[in-house]
């Protein structure tokens, strides 16, 4: 069989079908293993997939054999294929850890390893997908998924986190909807790149609604300030490595659906503006919460909060370098908040509470755990020899050749009180008194396999950030290149109206 | 001439008007109840609104149901749009489940709490 | 207070709502002719009849043209009832703790609905196995069964849905689905093309693989909102 696009999402349908079966009349093992054989057969098609698109450019896949606007079509340009891999990669490092977390209870298990994998394949989704309606479908995979492991543990108050992300995640399917509606009345189709290629066509008046619903819909999914009530709660009040999941992927879903909604969709120059004020809102206000935090998870997601602030300003910025940034610092967030969430939640665990102060002088009862957790302090903050520190980088030079001046003076400021909370929890772990009476739980080897993994990872993208930057490169490109994407989906001639 | 213009607006103003009603009244509900159930009741009619506005952009006046039934194959040319139609029934499965997991986490919530009331379920901040 | 904010909030939503819609004609006509296929719903209208022999437009789209939609739409579906089987999780010693909350029907209930339970289900058959012809189709057939369902939990008390089945029909409905999906993949190169012989406009056996996917569609659906009624009633703890 030829490796296609179809294959991330439709053989882990299959798995997630398959599993009750399995699980039920097979062997009960049999529901942790197949998500794992699923997320590398993920890896495996996206190595393949990449290494084919370095030489064709845009493979633009139709479902049910219907030619683009007329059917579904599944998009792999080096931009989406660059954030489905990254996907797949820290989907699979999570079902590595997560593989025997002592928290989740054995007979539990098949329902969390069902979820965890459609909530990647969701995301996957999100991005592969051509037409604005399915993408609207996957985030709704998404998001029911991210509902119920939000609510996971049956002790803690997931239930009112999972409660509150319902509310608003509901209100954004709602405006998404209006604004899918209103768009079709308008162009009579749901294929982006016909949108893309029409949206001059709409009237203005209609077309502000649009970009407006999107904007508010797809933001509250990319934790847009005032738009993330829900993420600090759902972070903290979910399994360590959902922690993980919600940063390293199901955020970057949504900041995928804004940037393709401004970028491809419609090109119009106000949305650029919106995005760095938005963004540079969001950043202040999320790291100035995040250091009013005791919390160690709720500080982790209040960072989050202010990282994706930063994409987003990066993205706004506009520039080619801007946008390498842009990307450069989702993959950095995404692996960077994957180790801290999976450290920091060994940490928590090992002590009486979740408050920072708890912590003290763990460093020398989990020494590796702490050394992981302290790389990844050092690397979103962005000190060098880090990978947080090209993506940086990136972004504050991009500034400087448009002479943002106060962006520049902003992004400093933040990485200041960045560090200062970063350095607090880091010097606690090392320096504050050792607690006797705390009985320590080691992790896992497999744990300790996907943390290093990524441990390793931030230094060697830190050290040699050549091996990231071609591909990111690829990928800046294709999200501008709107002619490109247009003509690779839309290979036949349509009538124009 | 009159009459039928006047008729055509009512027409008009009942549909949209009941849709944005039925969104208006389940906004209400999501805003001021207090009892979690009545929230996600309001939800559904949120919902149901937002459907029946999904419906109504794709009706053409005088126009038949997109079906070819016996009789009605060669009416190609005066049906209605199918695609909203087909669009609001992935919507309507989509907001079951969402309703389901609502549910499903009230009763939780219930259980955790011994009451419904949203105002006496303030363990994280709101 | 709080009431005043609301009602202003709501005013403003409702003025941004018919300003909206107010430029969006109802009734009119946006498809134009329909052999120019202008937009989508053109060509639907003009191709279904000879591309798929499917007399239903919109069970086209929903199962053929935008079929990967309704596969997702299925997913969603499969993990509500997931995602609720999770979050109102309990251990298997404490699963014969619980009790259904309903009181105990009385015996002209419970004759009833034993009654109008075949006829519910055959209804919903119907309804699914008809998709590609009426107005109707799998997700349609499949609440109605459910319903039946619906009402056997409600007048016995100990009626049990019958959880191995349930597992074994949505699962095997779930695999229907894919399979058919990945044999197109294999055979013709697209997930979900319509490998077989579309038949004759109106007739049962038509349209392909159209009517076989609705009826597993149909299945899953009717099992799924089963599993969910069953986990949602099943709360009550024994005292």
């Amino acid at each position: 069989m030829v490796i296609s696009p179809v294959h991330y999402i439709a053989v882990p349908l299959l798995a997630a079908f398959l599993i009750p079966l399995l699980s039920k009349f097979i062997h009960k093992e049999l529901a942790r293993i197949v998500p794992g054989i699923v997320f590398l057969y993920s890896i495996f098609i996206s190595i393949t997939l990449m290494l084919q698109i370095g030489d064709k450019g845009i493979i633009s896949e139709v479902i049910a054999g219907w030619q683009a606007p007329w059917g579904i079509n599944l998009v792999f340009s080096p931009f989406s294929g660059f954030l489905a891999s990254l996907m797949s990669i820290i989907g699979f490092l999570i079902w590595l850890y997560s593989y025997n977390f002592k928290k989740i209870d054995k007979e539990q298990s098949q329902k969390y390893h069902i979820l965890q994998m459609m909530m990647v394949t969701g995301a996957i989704g999100i991005v592969l997908t051509g037409d604005i309606f399915n993408l609207f479908v996957f985030m709704e995979i998404t998001a029911i998924t991210a509902y119920s492991l939000t609510s996971f543990y049956r002790e803690r108050d997931g239930a009112e986190a999972g409660f509150k992300y319902l509310l608003i995640g509901s209100f954004a399917s709602v405006l998404i909807l209006l604004a899918i509606m209103i768009l079709y009345t308008q162009l009579g189709t749901l294929n982006m790149a016909e949108i893309a290629q029409k949206s001059h066509l709409i009237p203005t008046s209609l077309k502000t609604t649009i970009i407006v619903l999107f904007l508010v819909g797809f933001g509250i999914e990319a934790e847009m300030f005032p738009l993330n009530g829900w993420a600090p709660d759902a972070y903290s009040q979910s399994p360590g490595p959902i922690g993980a999941a919600f940063a390293g992927i199901v955020v970057k879903a949504g900041v995928y659906a804004l940037v393709r909604v401004i970028f491809t969709l419609f090109d119009i120059h106000g949305a650029y503006d919106f995005l760095i004020y938005g963004g540079l809102i969001t950043m202040i206000i999320a790291e100035t919460s995040a250091l009013a935090q005791t919390n160690l998870k709720r500080m982790l997601a209040y960072s989050s909060i202010g990282q994706m602030g930063f994409v987003l300003m990066a993205f706004g910025i506009g520039t080619h370098q801007a946008i390498v940034g842009a990307l450069f610092l989702m993959f950095n967030h995404a692996i960077i908040k994957s180790l801290l969430f999976m450290s920091g939640s060994y940490l928590t665990y090992n002590s009486l509470t979740k408050q920072i102060s708890a912590l003290s002088g763990l460093g020398k009862k989990l020494p590796l755990v702490s050394i992981l957790f302290g790389i990844g302090a050092f690397a979103i903050v962005g000190l060098p020899p880090f990978s947080g520190f090209w993506s940086k980088l990136y972004v504050l030079s991009a500034a400087a050749d448009k002479n943002m001046l106060l962006l520049i003076m902003t992004i400093l400021a933040v990485s200041i009180v960045e560090i200062i909370y970063y350095f607090r929890v880091v010097s606690t772990l090392y320096y504050g008194k050792q607690n006797p009476e705390i009985e320590i739980q080691k992790p896992s080897i497999n744990a300790m396999v996907s943390m290093i993994a990524l441990g390793i990872t931030i230094l060697v993208v830190g050290v040699y950030p050549d091996v990231i930057t071609n591909l990111l490169e690829n990928a800046a490109t294709a999200l501008t290149d709107k002619a490109t994407y247009i003509q690779s989906v839309l290979t036949q001639n349509l009538p124009i109206n | 001439m009159y009459n039928l213009e006047l008729q055509n607006n009512l027409i008009t103003t009942s549909v949209y008007g009941s849709a944005i009603a039925l969104i208006l009244i389940g906004l209400y509900a999501v805003l001021v109840k207090k009892n979690l159930i009545k929230i996600v009741i309001g939800l559904s009619i949120i919902d149901a609104g937002i459907h029946l506005l999904f419906v109504a952009i794709g009706y053409i006046k005088g126009f038949t149901a997109p079906i070819f039934s016996p009789g009605s194959e060669n009416l190609a040319n005066k049906m209605v749009d199918p695609v909203p139609q087909a669009l609001v029934l992935t919507a309507i499965v989509i907001g079951f489940a969402t309703t389901a997991v609502a549910l499903s986490l009230v009763i939780r919530l219930y259980k955790h709490h011994n009451t419904a009331r949203i105002d006496q379920i303030k363990s994280l901040k709101w | 207070m709080r009431k005043v904010f609301v009602i202003i909030l709501l005013i403003l939503v409702g003025y941004f709502l018919t300003n909206t819609f107010s430029l969006i004609t109802f009734g009119e006509n946006r498809i134009g002719n329909t052999s120019e296929e202008k937009n989508v719903a053109a060509y639907y209208l003009n191709n279904t009849k000879e591309k798929t022999s499917v007399a239903n437009v919109v069970t086209a789209i929903v199962v053929n043209y935008r079929g990967f939609d309704t596969l997702g739409e299925v997913t969603v579906l499969f993990l509500a009832t997931t995602g609720l089987g999770s979050i109102l999780f309990r251990r298997k010693e404490d699963e014969d703790q619980i009790e259904r909350i309903s009181k105990p029907s009385s015996s002209l209930v419970q004759t009833g609905s034993r009654i109008l339970f075949p006829l519910i289900a055959l209804l919903g058959i119907y309804v699914f196995i008809h998709g590609h012809l009426t107005p109707g189709g799998g997700f349609q057939g499949g609440a109605i069964i459910a319903t039946g369902f619906l009402l056997m939990l409600i007048s016995y008390k100990n009626f049990k849905a019958g959880h191995t089945m349930l597992i074994w029909v949505e699962s095997l409905a779930g695999i229907t689905f894919v399979t058919i999906g990945l044999w197109g993949l294999l055979t013709s190169g697209s997930f979900l093309e319509n490998t077989l012989p579309g038949g004759e406009l109106n007739n049962l056996i038509s349209g392909g693989i159209i009517p076989i996917i609705y009826i597993a569609v149909g299945f899953k659906v009717a099992a799924e909102l089963t599993g969910v009624l069953d986990i949602l009633l099943n709360i009550k703890p024994k005292k």
